[in-house]
């Protein structure tokens, strides 16, 4: 049941998030791929569960790796969209 | 079942989708981002509190390097950067997922199907790792740019391939140590990853990395089955998964390449060009240095022009031209003209990379234009200004059948009435085919820095410095083929051989019509064994749209050279040969010939003054109303045009 439930959300997901993106105009397709990779941080939320739940070293210092680097993602993810978002300024919005 | 912490993650699933429908305008974009991270900084909190992890120091300490290290990054990459920072981020993306695959396969206790989605996570993540490390190194420069083929280069995938193969299956059902299988696929997942990303050029990263983008929102979401709390992971992991699939289709359509064709490494249709710099083509003649690359008028076409399209290719990012670029437009803005940008998908490294770097320095993304929306600008476009810009701007891709980019859409630079092309020199893009832009009539070429060119053209631009471009130097009146062909009014041309050998034809062409547009009479005289077959010099003018009105027979033109003010010979020599008529005892005594010397005038663009086939000397090159212009003729030529259109 489970199962069948997390493909039926990953093929909805899939449509959907197709459907969105297609919007997306290609002025801003490099930030949407930034933006795409703090989103792939998501994989923090798997990470932080199994790390509280390693009783191993190594599987600690494993799990401590997969929390740092889908924390880069996100933080630096969001950051540099945000960053370059805000360069994409409008004809009136224009200073000088 | 909606448990408060279900709940949460469905608020954050909903925030997550409509930033990223707010992504579809750039007034919306920051916002729908910062909503995104809203969700992401929910996910977060109510996972810490849900696994009861708030005490786990190793978790928070995680979760400090990563923001550290994540922020450090995000500020300190320069937007040229972008693309290997991106493809570096889906590298750590699917470290990330393969890690945390591993260590819940490790944990055991699990069924079949959450055993064979954590194997799958491993697979996809390591490849995305590997490949993406690959990838970055590579746009870095760390590594070289051209592809690398392995001997039995597919061996080694099938062979890695088949071990991951293998090794999920006894994970999934238990046969043999888990963590043998685990490791295994790790190690060959890297070695995958690593193998299929060094054979894909440089040229093609913009396809390869938003392929690994997409990988990576895959590895998260499989990873996301084999995981208690995973949906949250299946759904986000889903749509960057199908984010990056649309990204890859759009580069794929627009660099005119097969996905396949690209991951089984036939990144390079013509041998060794995966590099511009190294150059080992044979050169198609030497090097057509467009002399000094100034038009006549390229000036007074940048001051005229109302509607004016710029055109930044990569050369503009490597350069970092793209101030320059943005004073340009501001400048001719503010002299009332209209100004539009046109943007290549493919331009650059990465989608959208152009968009960036001209945001970067405040381009209002109104005049920022896709291709479609340029292409109807530049129908009417006075001038399209291409700042580092190849292949996307190269015409042969609508003509030249079998080059590596026919069919790939272009933006139209060729439409518009001038234009003026500020690239470092004429070589070839990285798809290595000769870019046909460049002998177009319209075209000058302001070869070298894309800064320094464009430097010029703000003094241009601002009317100033009109003289830029030093002027020809003026040789004695009589002896200056500019001025003679300025004061004629009726002109010969006479084509031969080297012509054809010089692929001068272009600039015959272009003489012609320069000529007529100042009113000149102006005709070609064919004589009938010019060339290597009959009719080949009829030929080679049909074949640059010369009307067939104009060329001449020997029989027609013969008597009237006495009325001819200025006679043009280019690449003929026997044919012309005064020898043929007073040289008894010579091979060619007795040929008929083109009674060039007859002319008041003649200029010969020849390459040397040895004889032709004939092996006599040529009489006519020592006679005083000659004047003789040794060199390529499509070189030679060029320059002529360019002083004729300059002295005008």
């Amino acid at each position: 049941m489970r199962e069948v439930v997390l493909v039926l959300a990953f093929a909805g997901a899939a449509l959907l998030g197709y459907k969105l993106i297609s919007e997306v105009p290609s002025l801003l397709h490099t930030p949407l791929m930034s933006g795409m990779n703090a989103l792939s941080g998501i994989t923090v939320v798997g990470a932080i569960t199994t790390t509280g739940l390693a009783v191993a070293t190594g599987s600690k210092l494993a799990g401590f790796l997969a929390v740092v680097l889908a924390m880069i993602n996100v933080v630096g993810g969001f950051l540099v969209t945000d960053r370059m978002l805000r360069m994409f300024k409008s004809e009136r919005g224009r200073s000088s | 079942m909606l448990s408060p912490y279900v709940l949460i993650q469905l608020v954050c699933i909903a925030l997550f989708i409509y930033g990223i429908r707010l992504m579809n305008s750039p007034k919306t974009a920051v916002r729908g981002n910062l909503l995104g991270a809203v969700g992401m900084a929910g996910a977060i909190i109510t996972t810490m509190l849900e696994a009861k992890v708030l005490s786990a120091g190793l978790v928070w300490a995680g979760i400090l390097v990563g923001t550290a290290l994540g922020t450090w990054l995000a500020l300190a990459v320069k937007m040229i950067q972008m693309p290997q920072m991106v493809a570096l981020f889906n590298g750590f993306g699917g470290a990330a997922s393969f890690l945390v695959a591993a260590l819940t396969a490790l944990e055991g206790g699990l069924n079949t199907f959450t055993l064979f989605t954590s194997g799958l996570a491993i697979v996809v993540g390591g490849i995305t790792f590997s490949g993406s490390v690959v990838a970055a190194a590579k746009l870095h420069g760390v590594m070289h740019q051209r592809p690398v083929h392995l001997k039995g280069h597919n061996n080694y995938l099938y062979v890695s391939g088949l071990i991951m193969v293998l090794s999920t299956l006894g994970l999934t059902f238990q046969v043999g140590a888990p963590a043998v299988h685990i490791a295994l696929l790790i190690v060959f997942s890297h070695v995958f990853g690593y193998v299929f990303t060094i054979r894909v050029g440089g040229a093609d990263m913009p396809i390869t990395i938003s392929l690994l983008n997409s990988f990576s929102g895959v590895a998260g979401s499989v990873a996301g089955f084999a995981l208690p709390n995973g949906a949250l992971l299946v759904v986000v992991g889903s749509i960057v998964g199908a984010s990056g699939l649309i990204l890859t289709q759009i580069m794929c359509r627009a660099m005119n390449r097969s996905l396949m064709d690209i991951l089984l490494g036939k990144t390079t249709v013509l041998p060794g060009k995966g590099e511009p710099k190294p150059d080992p083509t044979p050169a198609p003649a030497p090097e057509p240095e467009p002399a000094q690359p100034a038009g006549p008028s390229w000036q007074e076409a940048l001051r005229d022009a109302e509607k004016v399209a710029i055109i930044p290719g990569y050369g503009m990012a490597l350069a970092q031209a793209q101030l320059q670029v943005k004073q340009l437009g501001e400048l001719l803005e503010s002299q009332g003209k209209e100004v539009r940008y046109g943007i290549h998908p493919v331009a650059g490294r990465m989608p959208g990379h152009m968009n960036v770097l001209l945001a970067e320095v405040d381009v209002p993304y109104e005049q920022l234009c896709e291709l479609d929306e340029i292409n109807a600008f530049l129908e009417e476009a006075d001038l399209a200004v291409i700042v580092g810009a190849n292949d996307v701007v190269n015409p042969a891709a609508m003509e030249l059948e079998g080059t590596p980019i026919y069919g790939m859409p272009i933006i139209r630079a060729d439409k518009a009435r001038c234009v003026l092309v500020c690239n470092y020199d004429t070589k070839p893009g990285y798809a290595g085919v000769d870019n046909s832009l460049y002998q177009m009539e319209q075209v000058h070429l302001l070869l070298g820095d894309a800064k320094d060119s464009l430097a010029q053209l703000l003094e241009a631009a601002k009317g100033e410095a009109a003289e830029v471009i030093p002027l020809p130097e003026k040789e004695t009146p009589g002896q200056d083929p500019v001025a003679l062909l300025e004061a004629a009014q009726r002109v010969v041309i006479v084509p031969g051989y080297g012509m054809a050998l010089a692929q001068a034809q272009g600039q015959v062409k272009d003489l012609v019509e320069l000529l007529q547009s100042r009113g000149k009479r102006v005709e070609i005289a064919v004589h009938p064994v010019a060339g290597r077959m009959p009719g080949h010099m009829n030929v080679l003018m049909a074949e640059v749209d010369i009307p067939y009105e104009l060329l001449l027979e020997m029989e027609q033109i013969n008597d009237q050279f006495q009325d001819v003010d200025v006679a043009v010979v280019v690449g003929a020599n026997d044919v012309i040969n005064p020898a043929a008529n007073t040289h008894e005892g010579t091979p060619i005594y007795g040929m008929p010939v083109l009674n060039v010397a007859e002319a008041r005038r003649v200029i010969i663009y020849n390459l040397d003054r040895s004889p032709g086939y004939a092996g006599v000397e040529n009489t006519l090159y020592d006679m005083e109303h000659c004047i003789f212009v040794p060199g390529d003729a499509a070189v030679t030529l060029q320059a002529l045009l360019q002083a004729l259109r300059l002295a005008s």
